[in-house]
């Protein structure tokens, strides 16, 4: 019986040790629903997008970090890290040249073909996919079981809940939703549609999204934007100098937009808007402060 | 014109070696060279090891570099050829696939195959090939009567082509909204960075083939150059050659656009410099394109990989940089 068990135990690292696959490894399943094998301490890890090189960050975890992608900018110390092309268009050389044992993907950006290629050099690839603040947080929670850093996930995921409810509660006062527009391309001009992350904040927020429907990111004309009315205008910058003055100038002409003739048009920060990382909750408070200043009259 | 056509296998021969030399070259360069630094040594001792397969190294050369810079060498030569061919058939120094509009063709019916969501192989091949058969076609309507022999006449009915392909391709890709929008737009730029090993030997095994099918028409070429009558006193079958020769080399043209996207200019730039050494026999010309476009294309390829220092610009940015500006002064030199 017992050389038995030693036989297929060796036999099985044997098997291991040729498939090239670490010893210490267990199986998680990611949000695409697939089994992936992953090592047991995951330590040359290559984040394949800037809202993962985030949620790394903010679990603690950024010693396992080797790599990241070229927008990774969030905190500082992540643009030191080796950059990997960006996350629509990834360097596969540089990828392996990390040596990485995990690399952790996003389903809307990364190209399917590399992702396949990664994983036929016997690279685990953990995929998540967040598509609102609810599946974000479970992206928070699979990254943090698979980085062993599954206490830090639930204490960061119940200060995210914590936030919303507090602004839920606030928005909960509220008599009047304005009607918000958030144009985060300039120019075309793009804005956000229902299935989005933006949607859910202005929602969220207590506003209503005029650009509201089936298409994820839709065009605009600006005559479509006035026919809209909207009563806030936020523009995305993508800290291009001058880019939102030039616009808001732009938007200023059509003096019969409420936006412009209460002077409602603002720019936020869009890499905290559309990153799905726990800055979405800042986003969240920003623009609840923006859409609802009454509410912080007497202070936060 | 009078052409020398005493046919010289030793010159053949030795002209081959030189250019598969320069090819060889171009290859280990594009090998070797890359975002990981290492030594050519290195990277060929990692190239022919047997038991390293779990080295990084042995990856990166293996599973990266080397579908990349085969796919290079099979692009650069059919697009060479591609020229080559239609230079002759039309008799037009100018012509290539893509001024023609052919490759532009090929694009729409590849991106058609890609927002259908088929394979890249046979579906994406074969959309595409559709494509270009169909902007073929429209060329030689627009192009043949009266006035075929006219240089403008060819090249104003490709420009159309162009614009028009160019405006499908816009209208396709501003309905597109999803991640599939940023892989259609480098590809359309010209893109070597997807290639798998497979894929790679799947294309190569379509296109030599069609090779071998220009190499046995090359003399035919040499007397459709000379003229109809010449052509025709000679025994040649025009009507056949001639079909044979576009269908095969749209073929070609349109399997690589399925897989690298619209690489421009290399028809025009390789088959010029080496006519201008080698002089016009096509039976020299056609394997001296094989070899001198693939060499090009890995060259072109390799500066696009290493110039930016962020990531890799499309290869047919290079190539268009370098084959617009040539292009311009052969239509100066030829108004002459």
């Amino acid at each position: 019986m017992i050389p038995k068990i030693i036989a297929t135990s060796i036999s099985a690292i044997t098997i291991m040790l040729a498939s090239g696959l670490p010893l210490a490894a267990k199986t998680a399943q990611d949000q695409l629903g697939r089994e992936i094998r992953v090592p047991d301490d995951p330590e040359r890890v290559v984040a394949l997008a800037p809202s993962i090189t985030e949620i790394i960050f903010a679990l603690g975890q950024q010693g396992r970090l080797k790599g990241t992608t070229q927008f990774s900018n969030y905190p500082a110390e992540a643009t030191r890290l080796p950059k990997v092309g960006s996350y629509v268009r990834l360097d596969l050389e540089r990828i392996v040249a990390l040596n990485p044992d995990l690399c952790i993907a996003i389903k809307d950006g990364n190209p399917k073909e590399i992702i396949e290629r990664l994983q036929s050099l016997n690279i685990p690839v953990f995929a998540v996919n967040p598509h609102n603040l609810g599946s974000m947080m479970q992206t928070i929670q699979k990254i943090g079981g698979i980085l062993n850093a599954s206490a830090k996930a639930k204490s960061l995921v119940e200060d995210m809940r914590s936030r919303m409810q507090k602004v839920d509660a606030l928005v909960a006062r509220i008599d009047r939703r304005p009607r918000v527009f958030i144009q985060i391309g300039l120019s075309p001009i793009i804005s956000a549609g229902t299935h989005t992350f933006i949607n859910e904040l202005i929602v969220r927020a207590g506003g209503i999204n005029v650009a509201a429907g089936n298409s994820a990111y839709p065009r605009f004309s600006k005559e479509q934007v006035l026919a809209l009315a909207p009563d806030v205008l936020i523009i995305t910058s993508m800290s291009r100098s001058g880019a939102f003055e030039k616009t808001k100038a732009d938007w200023n002409r059509l003096s019969d937009m409420p936006a412009v003739r209460k002077n409602r048009i603002y720019t936020v920060n869009s890499d905290v808007f559309d990153r799905p990382s726990p800055r979405l909750l800042d986003a969240l408070e920003i623009l609840t402060r923006l859409l609802h200043p009454e509410l912080f009259k007497d202070g936060p | 014109m009078i052409l020398n056509l005493q046919y010289n296998i030793t010159r053949l021969i030795w002209i081959s070696l030189i250019l598969l030399a320069v090819l060889f070259i171009a290859f280990s360069l594009g090998l070797s060279i890359g975002p990981t630094k290492s030594g050519m040594r290195s990277v060929f001792s990692a190239l022919f090891s047997t038991n390293a397969s779990d080295s990084i190294l042995y990856s990166i050369v293996w599973r990266i570099r080397l579908p990349r810079v085969l796919l290079a060498t099979v692009v650069g030569a059919t697009l060479s050829l591609g020229g080559l061919v239609f230079q002759a058939l039309l008799r037009n120094p100018l012509a290539e696939p893509f001024i023609l509009g052919i490759s532009g063709g090929s694009a729409i019916g590849a991106i058609i195959g890609i927002l259908l969501g088929l394979s890249r192989f046979p579906g994406i091949c074969v959309t595409s090939f559709l494509g270009s058969l169909a902007t073929l076609a429209l060329i030689l309507v627009m192009s043949t009567g009266k006035s075929i022999l006219r240089k403008d006449a060819l090249l104003l009915s490709g420009v159309m082509v162009n614009a028009f392909c160019s405006a499908i391709i816009m209208f396709l890709v501003s309905i597109t909204q999803d991640a599939r929008l940023h892989n259609i737009i480098f590809w359309l730029m010209g893109d070597l960075s997807t290639a798998d090993l497979p894929q790679v030997i799947v294309l190569g095994a379509i296109l030599i083939p069609c090779f071998i099918i220009v190499f046995v028409f090359s003399h035919a070429m040499n007397l459709l150059m000379m003229g109809r009558d010449m052509a025709l006193t000679m025994g040649i079958n025009i009507r056949a050659v001639t079909i044979t020769l576009l269908v095969a080399t749209s073929f070609m043209v349109s399997a690589t656009v399925s897989f690298s996207g619209l690489v421009g200019f290399v028809g025009l730039v390789i088959p010029h410099l080496l006519r201008l050494v080698l002089g016009p026999d096509h039976r020299i010309l056609v394997p001296a394109c094989l070899f001198g476009g693939a060499a090009y294309l890995v060259l072109c390829d390799l500066l696009a990989r290493t110039l930016p220092q962020q990531g890799e610009m499309p290869a047919g940015v290079i190539t268009a940089l370098i084959g617009a500006p040539l292009f311009i002064i052969l239509l100066k030199k030829s108004r002459k």
